[in-house]
């Protein structure tokens, strides 16, 4: 289903950005920008009009957990949805992201599906998707 | 300082030599006491715990060699897979066209007329459409890069460790005045310290000091603590905090 809503997308390697936003071209989602850390992904979000965060964790200069936390903390972007797709598969960081306020956590590898479907159920869940 | 003296490993050689018989005996003693030697200087010198720190890294480095093996391995057979299936259909494509030319050649009319044309045309949809399912595939199978080069850049933090602790106990544990050894292995270290920066440069997860908290790809599930192996088990801990 096609929508209007912009997503960025957060990661250290470009193969992996090319595939996410890939991915959510192909489930209707083709308006997309990329960054490759925290500190990128700030700066273009403080800088433009997005309404969803594809983000992995483990980068340099400001990985995951920092951007999540920098995201919820500013008044301006605290709203957006952010979802973590990374490698890190201890429960303590999927704990720790949810308690981040993370809107959902998926594990690399991951599939067409996996990805179509959580990002389908966060725009649900606010109203942005029917 | 404690350090090995170059005199200890000439007496060692000379009264080998000279000691006729008893002579293996003599070399194996004094092989013994610079082992020993060399055991305490370690430990004195504190490179004994940081060497056996890194060497028990070690099968957790050959854990994440053979997993980028077999990651490597996994996403090039799925590719190749997927290439025999696509070009599969794409010659039974082509074949079809080169028989649906020769019916509108042969009579236009009735190759409509009994829905020949039609039928082709439902072939082509169709392969289309799994064309694009072997595509996103053969996309997804490019993952590889990201996790083994995660995994990489962990391994080769270990190899420079283990290459930094080795220089440094070269260095001191060369001959006192002798300078040497000692620009030798700060050539060494020079020399493979440019190597390793370029191999970082060009390999984004080695470019920066990954977060220590942060474990990268699982290699070993079966062996991990506290790890999610699958998708569902990630939404089931979700679930379980309210999410």
């Amino acid at each position: 289903m096609a929508t209007a809503q912009r997503f960025l997308i957060v990661d250290d390697f470009s193969t992996m950005r090319r595939i996410v936003r890939n991915l959510l071209k192909e489930s209707g989602y083709a308006d997309a920008d990329e960054a490759e850390d925290g500190v990128a992904a700030l700066a273009k979000l403080r800088n433009g009009r997005f309404d969803f965060v594809v983000t992995d964790i483990n980068m340099p200069n400001m990985n995951g957990f920092e951007l999540l936390a920098a995201i919820k903390g500013d008044e301006k972007l605290k709203h957006l949805p952010v979802l973590m797709v990374t490698a890190e598969a201890r429960k303590e960081d999927i704990v720790t992201a949810a308690q981040g306020g993370a809107a959902g956590y998926i594990v690399k590898p991951f599939t067409k599906a996996i990805l179509e479907d959580k990002v389908g159920n966060i725009l649900k869940k606010m109203g942005l998707q029917e | 300082m404690t350090a090995l003296h170059p005199d200890l490993i000439a007496q060692a050689v000379e009264s080998g030599a000279a000691g006729g018989g008893s002579a293996p005996v003599d070399v194996h003693t004094k092989i013994g006491q610079l082992t020993r030697q060399l055991h305490d200087s370690l430990n004195a010198l504190g490179y004994a715990e940081q060497l056996r720190s890194s060497v028990g890294e070690i099968p957790d480095a050959k854990s994440r060699l053979t997993y980028i093996a077999r990651l490597t391995g996994e996403a090039a057979e799925k590719v190749l897979n997927r290439v025999d299936q696509a070009k599969a259909q794409h010659d039974y494509i082509a074949s079809e066209t080169r028989r649906m030319v020769g019916d509108l050649v042969k009579d236009p009319v009735a190759a409509v007329a009994k829905g020949t044309i039609m039928n082709f045309l439902e072939d082509v949809e169709r392969s289309t459409q799994e064309a694009d399912v072997h595509l996103t595939e053969i996309m997804m199978a490019q993952d590889f890069h990201d996790l083994t080069g995660q995994v990489i850049a962990k391994v080769v933090g270990l190899a420079a460790t283990i290459e930094a602790q080795l220089v440094e106990l070269l260095i001191q544990t060369a001959p006192p005045g002798s300078a040497t050894p000692q620009t030798a292995a700060a050539a060494a270290a020079a020399a493979a310290a440019a190597v390793a920066a370029t191999a970082i440069a060009e390999t984004p997860a080695l470019a920066s000091t990954p977060t220590p908290r942060l474990q990268g790809p699982v290699v070993d599930p079966e062996n991990a603590v506290d790890v999610v192996t699958s998708q569902s088990e990630v939404d089931d801990l979700l679930a379980s905090l309210g999410f």
